[in-house]
């Protein structure tokens, strides 16, 4: 169904028809100049942001519309130009810009083999129970509003609650012969609550991101929660620290699916395994001579990179990535061991892969670089509440604070918001910003107790950075609670 | 290519005041402001000594913010077809309609004067492909004669602003930038080295110098030898921060949001709310947000079109202001500084341009070294978050080359290490400086010149394994 009509002149034209024929002469064009490849993405996104801040409200509609066209010349270098201009004349034009980057770059470059892909016609649609668009914005304010008034108490110094909604329609076509076209829908929202008192300021907070529309909201009954996490800030900021010393832990769901993104989800990256984002997103301790050998965390730690909808309605969900390549889910850790990397077309043939396993996405302005999909901890067999009643001493640490990774992804530090003593299989008192760290192959070995299906869940990260330029992108994870033994803890301050 | 052709300010401010016309018809009895940006962007990326990727890019973007009986709604679009222009202000109208009365609405401001900055560099704008793959080119020979592999980016930028609204407010920015960044590194990443040059006017790059700063720190950097984690005196360089100083005006403990504004300072959101007139740093250290730096960038106005002023936020380490705006003079009686974020902003006001500076006479990197007895140079910082907002606790990685300095030589490369430290502390025990230069994060994209400084006591709390 097409959703996002828009104006060329004086026509209504879809994304998708428009899409087609901005493709042609695009595509065309780069043939007869001998362009060993070329690719175009049309892409119409709308986005929704409204927000309340103690009292006052903020809300932002944007919409953007632009092609990406992605060149290979002589089979050794590739340009990219794009516009926002999308009369005939400034596609050619655009098109002509790509090529001659192409051409330069191809006087530098080395060759480049690319992983076969199927040629692929098709159409695939997030599924949206309720659309976000249709729902008014005044009624997302009332929710809002709501929720930060229940933060409202004494020592409460701010109230913030958010929610975010996009669409994306997206044409992709490619010199080969896939026509793709995708309307993708993602539904965001956050609730902040900071406090202020004899340890400073202490904050708490809700996020959740995912696939999907404005069943996300009903689903997540921000002012019920909202009474929960102020209780909570006020109560850190009476809370004592915890003394540094190595102990058991347990990370909340949302913790360990922040651990996995940094920890396991970027240094699976290849082209940062390869040396491509060296100077700015860092290289990867997974070096491809470690594939299939190292034994990357415990015989219960699985690990897999799953696009596919059979895995959830995900940030990292789709139909095909950026390059064409269909949805696949394949293993990064099997049993504890590495066994697989993100992968684009050209640096899948790099490690002996034969296909992509279609990692590659960006806007429409920028060039498509490998990305996480839904990068997610599988469940394990430990219900929550065994999890905490086998542990004979140690902390349960909630929600993140603040992180932090080398460039090679080993040495990490999490601060959390909030943590509770754990003594004898039973929660005790609170205490403020607990914070761990470690090696990530140790970390990870250190597993031995992983939630089941009943407390997994698949969470959200809406600001993946990398690239250079910086590129932003939406990644998933799924994870449950899980148990490390004999981690470095302390606090935060 | 060279990024003229599609950047003619003239005709975009032709163009702003065709869309603003359109704009206030639709918008009849409302209140309306349109910002029109429009850029032009250039980056040769390359990795591994090859030219990975090359992206040239254009876009305008129309930002339309209606106002009408205190309620407030903003929308934008890429697209400027009239009748996508219409649409815009029509959904402008009703996200107006549908939003609470803003208690902060202003009605918008009128017409402002500006003090002018010189931030356009033909040469910028001209500079071709060729020259800069040039650039690069010589710069991959250099890392291959030397068995290393050259990875970076050289990027330009041309932007232009334009901002109209119905009370008479006129305001025009035009200004160019670039920045090249590039590391050489060997043995999967295990010898790496490092070196950042940032410009406004591409004839002040000097490529090659910054090629052989990298080239000479990744050949020092080899085989690391172990360190204990523990207190140092450090020389930090000056392009070394990254986004670590970005911390002095953000806050993560209320999600990331501005600090050092009036509104944030007297709701108590602020971590230094209740201080102004405490000493928080060293005596030789003072910190002024200040667009008319020569060497800073941006506009002279805010996000509302207001002249920005130069404010002192510390002086000789006593802090002695925050920055303020309209909304702050309406509720508090401060004087307007010109630093609100584009309406409508719950956040609060934002310094946009700092400037850290030392007292008295400044000294070069090398003059830093030297005076080191025994301690760590830093030349690069990485992955910088906050973990403590009242003492601006911040915990990071060192990277691309970290070095033993006895009696003000650099004896050898160590491991990279992690830190936890008070910046409030750091800056309260530095004992020289440099001259701040600007420098460039890929994650916070924010302008701050930052000096060198040789400090006490830096904290180191961990160590990687290369």
């Amino acid at each position: 169904m097409l959703k996002q009509d828009r104006l060329l002149g004086d026509s209504v034209i879809s994304t998708r028809d428009l899409g087609e024929e901005l493709a042609k002469i695009s595509l065309d064009l780069a043939k007869r100049e001998n362009a060993t490849y070329a690719e175009l993405r049309l892409v119409n996104t709308r986005s929704e942001d409204v927000s309340v801040v103690n009292e006052n409200p903020a809300s932002e509609e944007a919409s953007t519309i632009g092609v990406g066209i992605r060149v290979l010349y002589k089979d050794s270098g590739w340009g990219f130009a794009d516009t926002d201009e999308l009369e005939h004349d400034s596609i050619r034009e655009t098109t002509k810009k790509a090529l001659s980057l192409a051409k330069g770059a191809s006087k530098l470059g080395i060759k480049v083999t690319r992983a076969p892909e199927p040629v692929h016609v098709d159409k695939w649609e997030t599924p949206v129970k309720k659309d976000p668009f249709r729902v008014p914005t005044e009624t997302k304010y009332e929710l809002l509003q709501d929720t930060t008034k229940r933060m409202k108490e004494n020592d409460v110094v701010a109230r913030r609650a958010q929610m975010m909604f996009a669409i994306i329609e997206k044409y992709f076509a490619n010199s080969e012969g896939s026509k793709i076209f995708q309307v993708i829908s993602n539904a965001g929202v956050s609730v902040i609550v900071a406090a202020k008192g004899p340890t400073g300021v202490q904050r708490r907070s809700i996020q959740q991101n995912t696939g999907g529309g404005y069943e996300l909201i009903d689903e997540m009954d921000l002012p019920g929660q909202a009474l929960e996490l102020t209780k909570d800030a006020i109560a850190l900021t009476h809370a004592p620290t915890i003394q540094e010393g190595k102990s058991d832990i347990i990370l909340s769901g949302d913790q360990v699916a922040l651990q996995v993104h940094e920890s396991c989800g970027h240094p699976i990256e290849l082209d940062r395994v390869l040396g491509y984002e060296a100077n700015f997103a860092g290289r990867s301790f997974l070096s491809p001579d470690q594939l299939g050998k190292l034994q990357y965390g415990s015989e219960h730690v699985n690990i897999v990179m799953d696009a596919t909808l059979d895995h959830g309605n995900g940030l990292g969900t789709f139909g095909y990535d950026d390059e064409g390549v269909k949805a696949q889910r394949k293993y990064a850790v099997k049993n504890g061991k590495f066994v697989g990397y993100l992968m684009s077309r050209e640096t899948a043939p790099r490690v002996g892969e034969t296909r992509s396993n279609g990692c590659m996405r960006a806007e429409y302005y920028k060039l498509p670089i490998i990305r996480m999909t839904n990068v997610s901890l599988e469940p394990g067999d430990w219900d929550y509440d065994e999890m905490i009643e086998d542990t004979r001493d140690g902390y349960l640490m909630v929600t993140n604070y603040g992180w932090s990774i080398d460039q090679k992804r080993y040495n990490f530090q999490f601060n959390t918001e909030k943590g509770y003593r754990i003594r004898n299989g039973s929660i005790g008192e609170m205490v403020r910003g607990p914070t761990y760290s470690g090696i990530t192959p140790e970390f990870w070995n250190s597993c031995d107790a992983i939630g089941n299906k009943k407390s997994w869940v698949l969470w959200g990260t809406p600001n993946c950075g990398k690239g250079q330029p910086s590129q932003t992108m939406v990644t998933g994870h799924g994870a449950s609670p899980s148990r490390f033994r004999n981690i470095r803890v302390f606090g935060a301050s | 290519m060279s990024q003229k052709m599609e950047h003619q300010p003239v005709s975009l401010r032709e163009r702003a005041h065709e869309i603003f016309r359109t704009a206030k018809a639709v918008a009849g009895k409302a209140e309306a402001e349109i910002i029109l940006v429009s850029r032009v962007d250039e980056y040769l990326r390359f990795g591994n000594n090859e030219l990975a990727q090359s992206q040239y890019s254009t876009s305008r973007n129309l930002s339309v913010r209606i106002a009408s009986e205190k309620k407030q709604g903003r929308v934008t679009t890429g697209t400027l077809d009239k009748a996508s222009i219409e649409k815009t202000v029509e959904k402008a109208i009703s996200q107006a309609r549908n939003s609470p009365e803003d208690p902060d609405y202003l009605p918008m401001p009128g017409p402002q004067k500006y003090r002018s900055v010189d931030r356009y560099s033909e040469k910028t704008v001209e500079a071709p492909a060729e020259l800069k793959a040039g650039y690069i080119g010589s710069a991959m020979d250099l890392a291959k004669k030397n068995h290393l592999l050259a990875s970076g980016v050289l990027g330009t930028s041309v932007e232009h602003v334009m901002m109209l609204n119905t009370s008479g407010l006129e305001a025009s920015y035009r200004g160019t930038g670039g920045y090249f960044s590039l590391t050489m590194d060997a043995d999967n990443g295990n010898q790496t080295g490092y070196a950042l040059s940032t410009f406004g006017d591409i004839g002040e790059l000097n490529p090659d110098e910054a090629s052989q700063t990298a080239l000479e720190r990744a050949m020092l950097n080899k085989n690391q030898a172990d360190i204990a984690p523990g207190k140092f005196d450090v020389v930090v360089d000056p392009y070394a921060w990254s986004e670590m100083l970005l911390y002095f005006a953000v806050s993560a403990s209320t999600g990331y949001s501005p600090d050092l504004g009036m509104r944030q300072y007297k709701e108590g959101r602020s971590y230094l709310s209740g201080r102004l007139g405490e000493k928080i740093l060293g005596d030789n250290i003072s910190i002024d947000d200040d667009v008319y730096d020569p060497n800073q960038a941006g506009p002279p106005f805010d996000g509302e079109g207001c002249m920005k002023s130069k404010v002192s936020l510390v002086e000789n380490g006593v802090f002695r202001n925050v920055v303020s705006s309209r909304i702050s003079q309406h509720r508090y009686g401060a004087a307007p500084t010109g630093h609100e974020l584009p309406l409508p902003n719950p956040l609060g006001e934002l310094p946009t341009n700092l400037v850290i500076r030392g007292r008295g006479a400044t000294k070069t990197s090398e003059e830093l070294i030297g005076e080191l007895d025994k301690g760590l140079l830093i030349t690069r910082f990485w992955y910088v978050r906050e973990t403590e907002p009242r003492t601006k606790t911040v915990t990071g990685m060192t990277r691309d080359g970290t070095f033993l300095v006895e009696n003000g030589q650099i004896k050898r490369p160590v491991k990279n290490l992690r830190f936890n430290q008070s910046l409030l502390e750091l800056f309260s025990k530095v004992d020289a400086l440099s001259e701040p230069v600007r420098n460039f994060s890929e994650f916070a994209q924010f302008r701050i010149l930052q000096p060198g400084i040789l400090a006490r006591d830096f904290n180191f709390t961990s160590v990687s394994p290369f």
